[in-house]
Protein backbone atom coordinates (compact mmCIF):
# COMPACT_ATOMS: atom_id res chain seq x y z
CA UNK A 1 0.00 0.00 0.00
CA UNK A 2 1.60 3.70 -1.06
CA UNK A 3 1.40 5.92 1.81
CA UNK A 4 0.51 9.40 1.54
CA UNK A 5 2.93 10.23 4.08
CA UNK A 6 5.84 7.91 4.40
CA UNK A 7 9.46 8.47 6.25
CA UNK A 8 12.30 5.70 6.76
CA UNK A 9 15.08 6.77 9.17
CA UNK A 10 14.13 10.08 9.49
CA UNK A 11 16.38 12.17 11.26
CA UNK A 12 17.88 15.54 11.82
CA UNK A 13 21.07 16.71 13.07
CA UNK A 14 21.95 20.25 14.02
CA UNK A 15 25.07 21.65 14.12
CA UNK A 16 25.56 23.04 17.90
CA UNK A 17 26.84 26.74 17.82
CA UNK A 18 30.08 26.78 19.48
CA UNK A 19 31.34 29.71 21.61
CA UNK A 20 34.59 31.50 20.74
CA UNK A 21 36.97 30.45 23.17
CA UNK A 22 35.77 26.78 21.62
CA UNK A 23 36.20 27.58 18.04
CA UNK A 24 39.28 29.26 18.95
CA UNK A 25 40.59 26.08 20.66
CA UNK A 26 38.78 23.35 18.15
CA UNK A 27 38.16 25.40 14.78
CA UNK A 28 37.52 22.11 12.97
CA UNK A 29 35.61 20.21 15.47
CA UNK A 30 31.84 19.70 14.70
CA UNK A 31 29.18 18.82 17.54
CA UNK A 32 26.03 18.02 16.82
CA UNK A 33 22.63 17.52 18.28
CA UNK A 34 19.71 15.52 17.14
CA UNK A 35 16.47 17.03 16.59
CA UNK A 36 14.43 14.03 14.76
CA UNK A 37 16.03 10.85 15.07
CA UNK A 38 15.24 7.65 13.09
CA UNK A 39 11.22 8.71 12.77
CA UNK A 40 9.56 5.98 10.11
CA UNK A 41 6.06 6.82 9.83
CA UNK A 42 3.12 5.97 7.65
CA UNK A 43 0.26 8.12 7.19
CA UNK A 44 -2.97 6.95 5.06
CA UNK A 45 -4.56 9.32 2.85
CA UNK A 46 -7.92 11.04 4.71
CA UNK A 47 -6.14 10.67 7.90
CA UNK A 48 -5.91 12.79 10.60
CA UNK A 49 -3.06 12.24 11.75
CA UNK A 50 -1.42 14.03 15.07
CA UNK A 51 2.29 13.96 16.34
CA UNK A 52 2.52 15.10 20.32
CA UNK A 53 4.78 16.07 21.94
CA UNK A 54 5.98 18.63 24.25
CA UNK A 55 7.50 22.12 23.34
CA UNK A 56 11.49 21.52 22.06
CA UNK A 57 10.57 17.23 21.14
CA UNK A 58 10.56 17.93 17.33
CA UNK A 59 7.73 18.46 15.80
CA UNK A 60 8.16 21.79 14.00
CA UNK A 61 11.40 20.18 12.68
CA UNK A 62 9.92 17.12 11.58
CA UNK A 63 7.09 19.03 9.68
CA UNK A 64 9.34 21.25 8.56
CA UNK A 65 11.59 18.81 6.66
CA UNK A 66 8.03 17.45 5.35
CA UNK A 67 7.52 20.55 3.72
CA UNK A 68 10.85 21.01 2.06
CA UNK A 69 11.89 24.08 4.40
CA UNK A 70 14.80 21.78 6.20
CA UNK A 71 16.63 18.97 4.32
CA UNK A 72 16.96 15.62 6.29
CA UNK A 73 20.64 14.45 7.92
CA UNK A 74 19.74 11.10 7.08
CA UNK A 75 16.99 9.10 5.73
CA UNK A 76 14.03 10.02 3.56
CA UNK A 77 10.43 11.12 3.22
CA UNK A 78 7.94 10.89 0.75
CA UNK A 79 4.82 13.17 0.70
CA UNK A 80 2.40 12.41 -2.23
CA UNK A 81 5.27 9.93 -3.59
CA UNK A 82 7.48 12.85 -3.90
CA UNK A 83 10.69 12.05 -2.45
CA UNK A 84 11.36 15.65 -0.25
CA UNK A 85 14.91 15.67 -0.71
CA UNK A 86 14.82 15.36 -3.94
CA UNK A 87 10.83 16.82 -5.72
CA UNK A 88 10.84 19.63 -3.09
CA UNK A 89 8.89 21.18 -5.90
CA UNK A 90 6.47 18.36 -6.43
CA UNK A 91 5.55 18.00 -2.64
CA UNK A 92 5.18 22.04 -2.25
CA UNK A 93 2.78 22.14 -5.23
CA UNK A 94 0.92 19.05 -3.22
CA UNK A 95 0.66 20.25 0.29
CA UNK A 96 -0.64 23.36 2.43
CA UNK A 97 1.22 24.85 5.27
CA UNK A 98 -0.77 26.10 8.01
CA UNK A 99 1.41 27.94 11.19
CA UNK A 100 0.31 29.63 14.77
CA UNK A 101 2.78 32.89 13.33
CA UNK A 102 0.33 35.51 13.17
CA UNK A 103 3.57 37.01 11.31
CA UNK A 104 3.64 35.21 8.38
CA UNK A 105 1.38 37.71 6.89
CA UNK A 106 1.45 41.27 5.54
CA UNK A 107 0.12 42.87 8.03
CA UNK A 108 -0.65 46.07 6.11
CA UNK A 109 -1.92 44.23 3.00
CA UNK A 110 -5.88 43.31 3.61
CA UNK A 111 -6.68 40.27 3.83
CA UNK A 112 -7.68 39.36 0.07
CA UNK A 113 -4.19 41.19 -0.84
CA UNK A 114 -2.67 38.50 1.07
CA UNK A 115 -4.55 35.71 -0.36
CA UNK A 116 -4.31 37.37 -3.82
CA UNK A 117 -0.31 37.50 -3.43
CA UNK A 118 0.06 33.54 -1.93
CA UNK A 119 -2.13 32.62 -4.70
CA UNK A 120 0.38 33.75 -7.38
CA UNK A 121 2.84 32.02 -5.64
CA UNK A 122 0.80 28.92 -5.73
CA UNK A 123 0.54 29.59 -9.51
CA UNK A 124 -2.81 31.12 -9.59
CA UNK A 125 -4.13 34.62 -11.58
CA UNK A 126 -6.38 36.49 -12.00
CA UNK A 127 -10.28 35.36 -12.23
CA UNK A 128 -9.27 31.88 -11.18
CA UNK A 129 -7.29 33.65 -8.36
CA UNK A 130 -10.35 35.50 -7.15
CA UNK A 131 -12.76 32.61 -7.41
CA UNK A 132 -10.57 30.36 -5.36
CA UNK A 133 -10.32 33.38 -2.66
CA UNK A 134 -14.27 34.15 -2.74
CA UNK A 135 -14.62 30.29 -1.81
CA UNK A 136 -12.11 30.42 0.41
CA UNK A 137 -12.68 33.52 2.53
CA UNK A 138 -16.55 32.09 2.67
CA UNK A 139 -15.16 29.20 4.28
CA UNK A 140 -13.43 30.58 6.98
CA UNK A 141 -16.36 32.79 7.98
CA UNK A 142 -14.29 35.96 6.77
CA UNK A 143 -16.10 37.15 3.35
CA UNK A 144 -16.89 40.01 5.24
CA UNK A 145 -13.66 41.28 6.86
CA UNK A 146 -11.79 40.05 3.55
CA UNK A 147 -11.13 43.71 2.50
CA UNK A 148 -9.82 44.96 5.88
CA UNK A 149 -5.87 45.39 6.59
CA UNK A 150 -4.80 42.15 8.14
CA UNK A 151 -3.46 44.44 11.44
CA UNK A 152 -7.69 45.10 12.37
CA UNK A 153 -7.64 41.22 12.81
CA UNK A 154 -7.91 39.37 15.86
CA UNK A 155 -5.79 36.52 16.92
CA UNK A 156 -8.83 33.64 15.92
CA UNK A 157 -9.31 35.83 12.41
CA UNK A 158 -5.41 35.64 11.59
CA UNK A 159 -5.31 32.41 12.50
CA UNK A 160 -8.89 31.59 10.00
CA UNK A 161 -6.84 33.40 6.95
CA UNK A 162 -3.71 30.87 7.86
CA UNK A 163 -6.23 27.97 6.95
CA UNK A 164 -7.31 29.91 3.94
CA UNK A 165 -4.48 30.54 2.91
CA UNK A 166 -3.23 26.69 3.64
CA UNK A 167 -6.00 25.44 1.42
CA UNK A 168 -5.03 28.06 -1.50
CA UNK A 169 -3.92 25.05 -3.67
CA UNK A 170 -6.21 22.94 -2.73
CA UNK A 171 -3.98 20.36 -1.67
CA UNK A 172 -3.82 16.80 -1.00
CA UNK A 173 -2.04 17.45 2.45
CA UNK A 174 -2.39 19.77 4.99
CA UNK A 175 0.33 20.60 7.25
CA UNK A 176 -0.79 22.12 10.26
CA UNK A 177 1.56 22.86 12.74
CA UNK A 178 0.04 23.89 16.49
CA UNK A 179 -2.69 25.66 14.49
CA UNK A 180 -4.46 26.80 18.04
CA UNK A 181 -1.53 27.61 20.44
CA UNK A 182 -2.33 31.70 19.90
CA UNK A 183 -6.17 31.13 20.44
CA UNK A 184 -8.60 31.77 22.91
CA UNK A 185 -10.98 28.78 24.40
CA UNK A 186 -13.54 29.47 21.74
CA UNK A 187 -11.00 30.10 18.93
CA UNK A 188 -9.35 27.39 19.49
CA UNK A 189 -12.55 25.12 19.99
CA UNK A 190 -13.67 26.42 16.56
CA UNK A 191 -10.82 25.46 14.78
CA UNK A 192 -10.60 22.06 15.63
CA UNK A 193 -14.28 21.59 14.77
CA UNK A 194 -13.62 23.26 11.15
CA UNK A 195 -10.39 20.94 10.88
CA UNK A 196 -12.47 17.78 11.60
CA UNK A 197 -15.78 18.62 9.69
CA UNK A 198 -14.59 20.70 6.47
CA UNK A 199 -11.12 19.81 6.37
CA UNK A 200 -11.00 15.97 6.68
CA UNK A 201 -14.95 15.39 6.45
CA UNK A 202 -16.19 17.07 3.81
CA UNK A 203 -12.40 18.06 2.15
CA UNK A 204 -11.50 14.39 1.94
CA UNK A 205 -7.94 16.06 2.89
CA UNK A 206 -4.77 14.17 4.48
CA UNK A 207 -4.04 16.38 7.94
CA UNK A 208 -0.65 15.79 9.80
CA UNK A 209 -0.78 18.17 13.02
CA UNK A 210 1.43 18.74 15.63
CA UNK A 211 0.24 19.79 19.16
CA UNK A 212 1.32 19.83 22.32
CA UNK A 213 -2.24 19.89 23.72
CA UNK A 214 -3.10 16.41 24.66
CA UNK A 215 -7.00 17.01 24.58
CA UNK A 216 -6.83 18.48 21.42
CA UNK A 217 -4.93 15.54 20.01
CA UNK A 218 -7.57 13.17 21.40
CA UNK A 219 -10.30 14.75 20.15
CA UNK A 220 -8.75 15.32 16.51
CA UNK A 221 -6.76 12.56 15.79
CA UNK A 222 -7.68 9.08 13.92
CA UNK A 223 -3.83 8.46 14.97
CA UNK A 224 -1.58 9.70 17.30
CA UNK A 225 2.62 9.37 17.33
CA UNK A 226 3.93 10.51 20.62
CA UNK A 227 7.24 11.91 20.10
CA UNK A 228 10.01 12.77 23.43
CA UNK A 229 13.45 13.97 22.48
CA UNK A 230 13.57 13.41 19.07
CA UNK A 231 12.10 10.04 18.88
CA UNK A 232 8.79 8.73 18.36
CA UNK A 233 8.32 6.06 20.91
CA UNK A 234 4.79 5.39 19.74
CA UNK A 235 1.69 5.24 17.34
CA UNK A 236 -1.79 4.28 16.98
CA UNK A 237 -5.10 4.85 17.60
CA UNK A 238 -6.12 6.57 21.42
CA UNK A 239 -7.53 2.88 21.67
CA UNK A 240 -4.31 1.66 21.07
CA UNK A 241 -2.25 3.57 22.84
CA UNK A 242 -4.49 3.25 25.79
CA UNK A 243 -4.67 -0.20 25.56
CA UNK A 244 -1.54 -1.26 27.76
CA UNK A 245 -1.89 0.68 30.69
CA UNK A 246 -3.23 -0.90 33.49
CA UNK A 247 -5.04 2.09 34.80
CA UNK A 248 -8.93 2.85 34.43
CA UNK A 249 -9.86 5.46 32.14
CA UNK A 250 -6.45 6.75 30.45
CA UNK A 251 -5.60 10.08 28.91
CA UNK A 252 -2.89 10.84 26.43
CA UNK A 253 -1.05 12.20 29.68
CA UNK A 254 -0.61 8.68 31.18
CA UNK A 255 0.24 7.23 27.71
CA UNK A 256 2.82 9.82 27.97
CA UNK A 257 3.91 8.81 31.32
CA UNK A 258 3.85 4.86 30.57
CA UNK A 259 6.21 5.30 26.86
CA UNK A 260 8.37 7.71 28.35
CA UNK A 261 8.77 7.79 32.14
CA UNK A 262 8.45 11.65 32.20
CA UNK A 263 5.16 13.75 32.55
CA UNK A 264 3.62 15.66 29.96
CA UNK A 265 4.63 19.12 30.49
CA UNK A 266 1.60 21.35 32.12
CA UNK A 267 0.86 24.86 32.05
CA UNK A 268 -0.25 24.99 28.29
CA UNK A 269 -3.95 24.75 28.79
CA UNK A 270 -5.55 27.88 30.01
CA UNK A 271 -5.39 29.15 25.90
CA UNK A 272 -6.60 26.13 24.83
CA UNK A 273 -9.81 25.59 26.68
CA UNK A 274 -10.82 22.16 26.07
CA UNK A 275 -14.64 22.29 25.69
CA UNK A 276 -15.19 18.48 24.49
CA UNK A 277 -16.58 17.26 22.04
CA UNK A 278 -20.67 18.28 23.24
CA UNK A 279 -18.79 21.83 23.78
CA UNK A 280 -17.89 22.04 19.80
CA UNK A 281 -19.93 25.05 18.71
CA UNK A 282 -21.51 24.69 15.13
CA UNK A 283 -19.83 25.74 12.14
CA UNK A 284 -20.72 29.60 10.89
CA UNK A 285 -22.17 31.06 7.42
CA UNK A 286 -21.94 28.20 4.65
CA UNK A 287 -20.42 26.12 6.85
CA UNK A 288 -17.67 28.00 7.60
CA UNK A 289 -16.08 28.94 11.07
CA UNK A 290 -16.55 31.16 13.74
CA UNK A 291 -14.59 32.79 16.33
CA UNK B 1 2.80 33.54 -16.34
CA UNK B 2 6.21 34.75 -14.80
CA UNK B 3 5.24 38.43 -15.52
CA UNK B 4 1.87 37.51 -13.53
CA UNK B 5 3.78 36.92 -10.46
CA UNK B 6 6.57 39.96 -10.93
CA UNK B 7 3.10 41.67 -11.28
CA UNK B 8 1.83 39.84 -7.64
CA UNK B 9 5.33 41.12 -6.08
CA UNK B 10 5.54 44.53 -7.58
CA UNK B 11 1.68 45.20 -6.44
CA UNK B 12 2.62 44.18 -3.24
CA UNK B 13 5.56 45.97 -2.63
CA UNK B 14 3.74 49.08 -4.21
CA UNK B 15 1.22 48.99 -1.57
CA UNK B 16 3.35 48.32 1.18
CA UNK B 17 5.66 51.40 0.39
CA UNK B 18 2.15 53.46 -0.13
CA UNK B 19 0.75 52.24 3.07
CA UNK B 20 3.50 54.35 4.51
CA UNK B 21 2.87 57.46 2.76
CA UNK B 22 4.50 60.34 4.82
CA UNK B 23 8.41 57.91 4.28
CA UNK B 24 7.12 57.55 0.53
CA UNK B 25 6.92 61.25 -0.39
CA UNK B 26 10.18 61.75 1.32
CA UNK B 27 12.59 59.79 -0.58
CA UNK B 28 11.43 61.79 -3.89
CA UNK B 29 12.10 64.90 -1.91
CA UNK B 30 15.40 64.20 -0.29
CA UNK B 31 17.10 62.93 -3.60
CA UNK B 32 16.46 66.41 -4.95
CA UNK B 33 19.19 67.33 -2.16
CA UNK B 34 22.32 65.41 -3.44
CA UNK B 35 21.84 66.82 -7.23
CA UNK B 36 21.69 70.27 -5.62
CA UNK B 37 24.73 69.60 -3.84
CA UNK B 38 26.88 68.46 -6.91
CA UNK B 39 25.11 71.36 -9.17
CA UNK B 40 26.70 73.57 -6.70
CA UNK B 41 30.01 71.84 -6.54
CA UNK B 42 30.07 72.09 -9.79
CA UNK B 43 29.66 75.73 -10.09
CA UNK B 44 32.73 76.22 -7.68
CA UNK B 45 34.96 74.05 -9.75
CA UNK B 46 34.30 75.66 -13.08
CA UNK B 47 36.32 74.76 -15.53
CA UNK B 48 38.86 72.76 -13.38
CA UNK B 49 39.85 69.38 -14.49
CA UNK B 50 38.43 69.97 -18.34
CA UNK B 51 41.11 67.62 -19.48
CA UNK B 52 40.03 64.63 -17.57
CA UNK B 53 36.67 65.46 -18.42
CA UNK B 54 36.84 66.02 -22.10
CA UNK B 55 36.15 62.67 -22.87
CA UNK B 56 33.00 62.61 -21.53
CA UNK B 57 31.96 66.28 -23.25
CA UNK B 58 33.90 68.62 -20.18
CA UNK B 59 31.11 69.58 -17.82
CA UNK B 60 31.66 68.34 -14.38
CA UNK B 61 28.26 68.10 -13.61
CA UNK B 62 26.84 66.18 -16.41
CA UNK B 63 29.35 63.93 -15.47
CA UNK B 64 28.80 63.34 -12.00
CA UNK B 65 24.80 63.51 -12.66
CA UNK B 66 25.08 60.57 -14.72
CA UNK B 67 27.44 59.23 -12.30
CA UNK B 68 25.29 59.18 -8.65
CA UNK B 69 22.26 58.58 -10.82
CA UNK B 70 23.91 55.12 -12.67
CA UNK B 71 25.82 53.91 -9.63
CA UNK B 72 22.25 53.79 -8.27
CA UNK B 73 21.76 50.19 -9.63
CA UNK B 74 24.47 49.33 -7.57
CA UNK B 75 23.67 49.83 -4.90
CA UNK B 76 20.59 48.58 -5.21
CA UNK B 77 21.57 45.42 -6.98
CA UNK B 78 23.76 44.92 -3.28
CA UNK B 79 21.17 45.55 -1.09
CA UNK B 80 17.54 44.71 -3.00
CA UNK B 81 18.14 41.08 -2.70
CA UNK B 82 19.85 40.52 0.53
CA UNK B 83 17.32 43.55 2.27
CA UNK B 84 14.36 41.52 0.60
CA UNK B 85 15.64 37.74 1.97
CA UNK B 86 16.26 40.01 5.59
CA UNK B 87 13.42 41.62 5.01
CA UNK B 88 10.91 38.70 5.08
CA UNK B 89 13.01 36.63 7.56
CA UNK B 90 12.21 39.67 10.00
CA UNK B 91 8.83 40.10 8.95
CA UNK B 92 7.99 36.56 9.59
CA UNK B 93 6.69 36.03 5.91
CA UNK B 94 9.51 33.76 4.53
CA UNK B 95 8.51 30.80 5.28
CA UNK B 96 5.36 30.96 4.02
CA UNK B 97 6.42 32.19 0.88
CA UNK B 98 8.93 29.63 0.71
CA UNK B 99 6.36 26.05 1.66
CA UNK B 100 5.01 27.56 -2.18
CA UNK B 101 5.95 26.09 -5.43
CA UNK B 102 7.52 29.05 -5.95
CA UNK B 103 11.24 28.91 -6.66
CA UNK B 104 13.93 30.29 -3.85
CA UNK B 105 15.41 31.99 -6.25
CA UNK B 106 12.65 33.44 -8.23
CA UNK B 107 11.04 34.32 -4.83
CA UNK B 108 14.53 36.41 -3.76
CA UNK B 109 14.46 37.90 -7.44
CA UNK B 110 10.55 39.29 -7.79
CA UNK B 111 11.33 40.58 -4.02
CA UNK B 112 14.20 43.15 -5.78
CA UNK B 113 11.97 44.40 -8.37
CA UNK B 114 10.14 46.96 -6.96
CA UNK B 115 13.76 48.15 -5.37
CA UNK B 116 14.67 48.48 -8.97
CA UNK B 117 11.67 49.89 -10.29
CA UNK B 118 11.90 52.48 -7.44
CA UNK B 119 15.52 53.07 -8.70
CA UNK B 120 14.68 53.35 -12.52
CA UNK B 121 12.04 56.25 -11.19
CA UNK B 122 14.64 58.01 -9.35
CA UNK B 123 17.24 57.61 -12.27
CA UNK B 124 14.96 59.49 -14.08
CA UNK B 125 13.86 62.00 -11.83
CA UNK B 126 17.97 62.86 -11.93
CA UNK B 127 18.22 63.02 -15.28
CA UNK B 128 14.70 65.05 -15.71
CA UNK B 129 16.73 67.59 -13.08
CA UNK B 130 19.68 67.47 -14.75
CA UNK B 131 18.37 68.88 -17.58
CA UNK B 132 16.27 71.41 -16.47
CA UNK B 133 19.49 72.34 -14.90
CA UNK B 134 21.25 73.13 -18.07
CA UNK B 135 22.76 69.50 -18.86
CA UNK B 136 23.08 68.61 -22.47
CA UNK B 137 21.21 65.39 -23.72
CA UNK B 138 20.25 66.35 -26.97
CA UNK B 139 22.59 64.08 -28.56
CA UNK B 140 21.88 61.07 -26.36
CA UNK B 141 22.12 57.85 -28.23
CA UNK B 142 18.93 56.69 -26.27
CA UNK B 143 18.65 52.52 -27.60
CA UNK B 144 22.15 52.49 -27.04
CA UNK B 145 22.12 53.89 -23.74
CA UNK B 146 19.12 51.49 -22.75
CA UNK B 147 21.55 48.06 -23.88
CA UNK B 148 24.11 49.48 -21.21
CA UNK B 149 21.46 50.13 -18.81
CA UNK B 150 20.44 46.11 -19.24
CA UNK B 151 23.59 44.96 -19.05
CA UNK B 152 24.39 46.91 -16.21
CA UNK B 153 21.42 45.44 -14.71
CA UNK B 154 22.02 41.40 -15.14
CA UNK B 155 25.87 42.18 -13.70
CA UNK B 156 24.97 44.19 -10.78
CA UNK B 157 21.66 41.94 -10.05
CA UNK B 158 23.95 39.51 -9.99
CA UNK B 159 26.66 40.75 -8.03
CA UNK B 160 23.54 41.50 -5.75
CA UNK B 161 22.71 37.55 -5.59
CA UNK B 162 26.14 36.62 -5.00
CA UNK B 163 26.13 39.25 -1.94
CA UNK B 164 22.44 37.54 -0.72
CA UNK B 165 23.88 34.38 -0.91
CA UNK B 166 26.40 35.11 1.78
CA UNK B 167 23.62 37.14 4.03
CA UNK B 168 21.51 33.12 3.72
CA UNK B 169 24.17 31.33 4.75
CA UNK B 170 26.33 34.19 7.19
CA UNK B 171 23.46 35.98 8.52
CA UNK B 172 25.32 39.10 8.49
CA UNK B 173 28.47 40.02 7.76
CA UNK B 174 29.06 39.76 3.39
CA UNK B 175 32.40 40.27 2.24
CA UNK B 176 31.07 41.04 -1.56
CA UNK B 177 28.57 43.85 -0.32
CA UNK B 178 31.28 45.23 1.67
CA UNK B 179 33.96 44.99 -1.58
CA UNK B 180 31.98 46.42 -4.14
CA UNK B 181 30.36 49.07 -1.89
CA UNK B 182 33.69 50.38 -0.52
CA UNK B 183 35.92 50.36 -3.77
CA UNK B 184 33.15 51.53 -6.41
CA UNK B 185 32.63 54.94 -5.33
CA UNK B 186 36.54 55.23 -5.14
CA UNK B 187 37.46 52.89 -8.12
CA UNK B 188 34.47 53.10 -10.56
CA UNK B 189 34.49 56.61 -11.68
CA UNK B 190 31.39 57.39 -10.32
CA UNK B 191 32.39 61.46 -9.03
CA UNK B 192 35.89 61.33 -10.66
CA UNK B 193 37.16 60.06 -14.36
CA UNK B 194 39.02 57.16 -13.45
CA UNK B 195 42.02 58.81 -15.29
CA UNK B 196 42.51 61.16 -12.20
CA UNK B 197 43.75 57.68 -10.71
CA UNK B 198 47.48 56.90 -10.44
CA UNK B 199 47.98 54.17 -13.16
CA UNK B 200 48.84 51.23 -10.95
CA UNK B 201 45.24 51.83 -9.14
CA UNK B 202 43.60 52.23 -11.76
CA UNK B 203 43.80 48.19 -12.63
CA UNK B 204 41.28 47.87 -9.77
CA UNK B 205 39.16 49.98 -12.07
CA UNK B 206 39.30 48.24 -15.11
CA UNK B 207 38.27 45.12 -12.89
CA UNK B 208 34.97 46.59 -11.91
CA UNK B 209 31.94 46.13 -13.87
CA UNK B 210 30.87 50.01 -12.86
CA UNK B 211 33.95 51.05 -14.34
CA UNK B 212 32.43 50.27 -18.17
CA UNK B 213 28.73 50.66 -17.19
CA UNK B 214 29.32 54.41 -16.11
CA UNK B 215 31.76 55.07 -18.78
CA UNK B 216 29.47 53.49 -21.41
CA UNK B 217 26.96 55.39 -20.42
CA UNK B 218 28.25 58.69 -20.05
CA UNK B 219 29.58 58.28 -23.97
CA UNK B 220 25.66 57.07 -24.97
CA UNK B 221 23.65 59.96 -22.98
CA UNK B 222 26.17 62.84 -23.11
CA UNK B 223 27.90 62.50 -26.02
CA UNK B 224 25.93 60.17 -28.29
CA UNK B 225 28.28 57.40 -29.23
CA UNK B 226 27.03 54.61 -31.55
CA UNK B 227 27.09 51.07 -30.56
CA UNK B 228 30.41 50.08 -32.56
CA UNK B 229 32.04 52.96 -30.68
CA UNK B 230 30.47 51.82 -27.68
CA UNK B 231 31.60 48.36 -28.51
CA UNK B 232 34.91 48.07 -25.66
CA UNK B 233 31.82 48.73 -22.76
CA UNK B 234 29.23 46.61 -24.10
CA UNK B 235 32.12 43.85 -24.54
CA UNK B 236 33.50 44.31 -21.22
CA UNK B 237 30.14 44.25 -19.65
CA UNK B 238 29.00 41.11 -21.90
CA UNK B 239 31.99 39.22 -20.39
CA UNK B 240 30.84 39.69 -17.19
CA UNK B 241 27.55 38.81 -17.40
CA UNK B 242 28.82 35.55 -18.97
CA UNK B 243 30.95 35.07 -15.82
CA UNK B 244 28.75 36.31 -13.13
CA UNK B 245 25.38 35.36 -13.86
CA UNK B 246 26.18 31.54 -13.82
CA UNK B 247 28.22 32.08 -11.00
CA UNK B 248 25.39 34.15 -9.20
CA UNK B 249 22.86 31.02 -9.76
CA UNK B 250 25.24 28.65 -8.23
CA UNK B 251 26.30 30.12 -5.77
CA UNK B 252 22.71 31.10 -4.08
CA UNK B 253 21.67 27.27 -5.03
CA UNK B 254 24.46 26.12 -3.24
CA UNK B 255 23.27 28.84 -0.47
CA UNK B 256 19.62 27.61 -0.11
CA UNK B 257 20.74 23.96 0.23
CA UNK B 258 23.19 24.95 2.77
CA UNK B 259 20.82 27.13 4.71
CA UNK B 260 18.26 24.21 4.15
CA UNK B 261 20.75 21.73 5.66
CA UNK B 262 21.49 24.06 8.89
CA UNK B 263 17.64 24.53 9.39
CA UNK B 264 18.86 28.41 9.25
CA UNK B 265 16.20 29.08 5.99
CA UNK B 266 14.30 31.40 8.46
CA UNK B 267 17.01 32.52 10.83
CA UNK B 268 18.74 36.42 11.03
Amino acid sequence: MRYTIETHDLTKRFAIQKGFADFLRHPFRKDEMSAVYDVNLNVKSGELFGILGPNGAGKTTLIKMLCTLILPSVGTAHVNGYDISKNGGNVRRSIGFVTSDERSFYWRLTGRHNLRFFAALHNYYSDDAEERIDELLSLVGMEDRGDDKFLSYSAGMKQRMAIARGLLNDPAVLFMDEPTRTLDPGAAQNVRTFVKEHITGDGGKTVFLSTHHLPEAEELCDRIAIINEGRIVVVGTLDELKAGLDKPDPGLGDVFMHYTGKEFERGTAPNHGYQGRKGMMGGGRHGGMRF
Amino acid sequence: MIYKKALSFIIRDLVLATSYKFEFFLRFFFMLFSILTFYFVSQLVGGAGTEYLEPYGGDYFSFVLIGIAFSGYLMTALRSFSESIRGEQMMGTLEAMLVTPTDTSAIVTLSSLWSFIFMSFRVLMYLVIGILLGVDMSNANVPAALLILILTIICFGSIGIISASFIMVLKRGDPINMFFMSTSELFGGVLFPISVLPEWLRTISYLLPITYSLSGMRHALLQGYSLSALAPEITALMVFSVVLVPLGLLSFKYAVKRAKMDGSLVQY
